[in-house]
């Protein structure tokens, strides 16, 4: 399939694009180890055997399709030059000079579009995601009856596909018959008239919120997991010392969970700038148009990609997109490498 | 009881588990086909292809076909169609179902790669752009053992070739055309004609005003409803008021837009007016077409413009997927879509079938295509899809069969096909992401609704209509 840009999970590829594949430790883990000299060929011989299946894999299954989603965004590929594809004409930077400033391009005035959605979009999902993952986490961190029932019960949201999430939250949304309406509206009066969420710039809302729906579950888990490493003498000791409950979250806890939120927070930008399923299928299951507060850039891409056929522009917005992106794990690299570290 | 939920809680956490893992699958590439005049139902569950129904026994010939989701159970109707084909022929077919969203992906790689099947189903409007790529077999020279072009309705027929080409790269198989279901109880309780509602732009727009709000089973029923912009038909939807009002998707020498010209402006103030002016329940804007179907069978509205596949499931218990219990059911007819000051059009769609010439049996492949435009196939397969059989000497029988695809035949006489040029695909893209903007205006609901405003907005899509076309 051509244009594997967009396709190769970037999840996976983001943070080893920043070097960080061999340092990261998991989550919350502390103590410290003998230090072993970096490059010990022989001790690790076993190790790297054992790893050098997967590195192949991965080569194969990223790098490459990468690669030819790169050499792609250099090509005048479209409909007309798809059978050679590779073999298109070159035409050098021209697809990202077309995309960055030609304001005659149409391509051009979609993708701004998307990418201003987009960081709304990605900002507000990743702070609702963490915000509710933490809270519920700290709620749950508890002793009390039935506790593993409700804590199972929470991780539904997150087995639902993400394509099914799509389909249930439109029928949701619809402006007469959906549930939302009937809450906001009939039962609880918040609003004077049935708004649309589906038109106009609340689709925005429409999308934001199944999104975070079906995200904050696995965070939420990640979250508990690690506040239950936390040693229970450190708040008793700070309780002696007179720390209060606010106290004892700013000092012990935050610090604590430092590793895992960084790990999530870089996890949730990259799923929700990539964001894609959730939102295609609320808006004519990928043929229509989201609209202006709706559309996405990897659902743009895909769109001059697929329906328009513009693979030369869809792959060259695809490696600026990478690039951002790889801007955006450095920063976060850069602010939280101390939490990646083994000490 | 501490102990119980803990059971309870890893056994469902087992279950998520298992769920989980096969949860994730993306919902691949995008969406309906541009203008294929396609499917009257979304896409359903997932985009993969389903693996091919019989496994070939070695020895005998295999024959790869490709078909879109067409009827409720695609592949096993398929399967029993041909059964008749495969025992005279002794050759097997093997049948992959490919879903709407993803075909279009599936078929350029196949046509990129070579690696495809032997005979594949095409939304009318891909076949330009798919042998402009050089991957169908020419068929000119034999098209008259199935009656040539004489044998289809010519809307059907402009599309087996690229214009300005005279070789045939398809044959059709199926029409997809829209006329007007209506509410024969609510006109009569209103007291309107439909013969004079239906006559022209005029007088429907005034037959609208009088049956809005029309009291059935003492509820109001609207008057007209259709979808807005979340929907696959929304080019389909809005071209035959533009082609009413003497518009035109492009211009005559097919080479730029004509999107912005003033009689296209008018078609869609006409259409979009609709909703101003009061007669179509706003929350339908909303909806894609399966969820206004449904609306329209439960008796929200009493006037819509959709495919023949209605009258078929208005003849089946919703046991068997139909509607014949539905109000709708029970009180409707079909009419003509109105006179435009410059005609009368309509949508005409539908697939065609074509060759792929790597396919290494082409004259058998090209007998299976006789088998699937032969009478028994296409009045079979017509019934199953709800859609018209491509064959023009069938009418009588299918009109015979329920005379509510009469309307449906008229139409398909005035219906009218898209430019058949290989970039009308990205073109339709254009168009829809701009109509989905003029949706938003006419509801309300972003920027303010107005001629000039929706002038602009057609001013632009011809814009990137224009860039497209030049490319």
């Amino acid at each position: 399939m051509p244009a594997p840009v967009m396709n190769s999970g970037p999840a996976d590829r983001a943070p080893a694009a920043a070097g960080l594949g061999r340092r990261f430790t998991g989550f919350g883990t502390h103590r410290s180890r003998p230090h072993r000299p970096a490059g010990d060929w022989r001790t690790n011989r076993l190790a790297y055997a054992m790893v050098a299946p997967a590195f192949l894999f991965m080569v194969m299954v990223h790098l490459v399709p990468m690669l030819q989603g790169v050499a792609m965004s250099f090509l005048q590929l479209n409909q007309f030059t798809l059978r050679q594809f590779l073999g298109a004409p070159f035409v050098g930077l021209a697809n990202y000079r077309a995309i960055l400033f030609d304001p005659e391009n149409p391509v051009r005035a979609g993708l701004a579009v998307a990418a201003r959605n987009t960081a709304i979009f990605s900002t507000v999902v990743t702070v609702l995601v963490l915000a509710t993952a933490l809270g519920v986490a700290l709620l749950m961190n508890r002793n009390f009856r039935g506790r593993a029932l409700v804590r199972t019960l929470m991780l539904l949201p997150w087995v639902v596909p993400s394509y099914v999430v799509g389909i249930l939250w439109s029928y949701m949304w619809h402006r007469d018959t959906g549930i939302i309406n009937r809450i906001l509206v009939d039962w609880l009066h918040l609003l004077p008239e049935k708004p649309f969420w589906l038109m106009g710039p609340n689709t925005l809302w429409a999308i934001i919120l199944p999104t975070v729906w079906r995200a904050w579950p696995y965070v939420f888990i990640v979250f508990l997991a690690a506040l239950q490493t936390i040693p229970g003498d450190l708040y008793e000791a700070a309780a002696i010392d007179g720390a209060g409950p606010w106290q004892r979250f700013r000092h012990i806890t935050l610090p604590m969970l430092r590793p895992a939120i960084a790990i999530q927070l870089l996890f949730q930008i990259i799923q929700s700038v990539y964001a894609f399923n959730i939102v295609v299928m609320m808006f004519g299951n990928g043929s229509g148009y989201a609209g202006e507060w709706g559309d996405l850039l990897m659902i743009a891409i895909q769109r001059q990609s697929f329906q328009s056929w513009l693979f030369g522009y869809g792959a060259a917005a695809s490696v600026l997109l990478m690039l951002a992106m790889m801007g955006v794990v450095a920063l976060w690299y850069r602010i939280f490498r101390q939490e990646l570290i083994i000490r | 009881m501490a102990k119980w939920s803990r059971t309870l809680g890893l056994l469902l956490s087992l279950m998520m588990l298992v769920a989980g893992c096969g949860s994730s699958q993306p919902s691949g590439g995008g969406g309906e086909p541009a203008g294929s005049g396609g499917p009257q139902s979304p896409p359903t569950s997932g985009t993969q292809p389903q693996p091919p129904a019989t496994p070939a026994p070695s020895g005998r010939t295999t024959l790869q076909m490709w078909i879109m989701p067409n009827t409720t159970q695609s592949e096993q109707d398929m399967v029993a169609l041909l059964q008749p084909f495969m025992a005279e022929h002794n050759v097997d077919v093997q049948v992959t179902v490919i879903d709407w969203s993803s075909a279009w992906t599936r078929i350029t790689a196949a046509a990129t790669s070579g690696e495809g099947p032997d005979l594949l189903q095409l939304g009318t409007t891909w076949v330009p752009a798919i042998a402009a790529m050089g991957a169908l077999e020419p068929l000119g020279g034999k098209v008259a053992e199935i009656g040539g072009a004489d044998a289809f309705y010519p809307a059907s027929w402009n599309t087996v070739s690229i214009a300005g080409d005279s070789e045939v790269y398809a044959v059709p198989w199926f029409v997809d055309v829209r006329a007007a279901y209506y509410r024969t109880d609510v006109f009569q309780k209103a007291g309107v004609d439909p013969q004079e509602a239906f006559r022209d732009w005029e007088s429907f727009k005034a037959a609208l005003h009088q049956i809005n709000g029309t009291e059935i089973e003492g509820r109001p029923v609207a008057a007209i409803g259709f979808p807005g912009k979340n929907d696959w038909n929304v080019a389909h939807n809005v071209m035959p008021w533009v082609w009413g009002a003497g518009g035109s998707e492009l211009s005559a020498d097919l080479r730029s837009s004509a999107i912005n010209s003033e009689a296209a402006l008018e078609g869609v103030m006409f259409y979009t007016g609709l909703v101003r002016e009061g007669l179509v329940p706003p929350g339908v804007l909303e909806k894609n077409t399966s969820d206004a179907e449904m609306a329209f069978h439960t008796g929200e509205f009493a006037v819509f413009f959709n495919g023949p596949w209605m009258v078929s499931q208005y003849t089946r218990p919703e046991s068997e997927n139909g509607h014949a219990d539905k109000i709708a059911a029970k009180n409707y007819a079909v009419a003509p879509i109105p006179e435009g000051p410059e005609g009368r059009y309509t949508f005409f769609g539908g697939s065609n079938l074509a060759i792929f010439n790597t396919s290494r049996n082409k004259e058998l492949s090209w007998e299976l295509l006789k088998f699937l435009v032969g009478k028994e196939a296409q009045m079979a397969y017509g019934e199953m899809a709800g859609m018209l059989p491509a064959l023009r000497s069938l009418e009588p029988d299918m009109v015979a069969l329920n005379p509510n695809f009469g309307p449906f035949y008229e139409a398909a006489r005035y219906g009218r096909s898209y430019a058949s040029i290989p970039q009308w695909g990205p073109v339709e893209t254009a168009y829809t992401k701009h109509f989905s903007t003029i949706w938003d205006l006419t509801a309300g609901v972003s920027g303010t609704y107005s001629r000039e405003a929706v002038k602009q907005v057609l001013d632009e899509a011809a814009r990137e209509a224009n860039s497209l076309l030049n490319q």
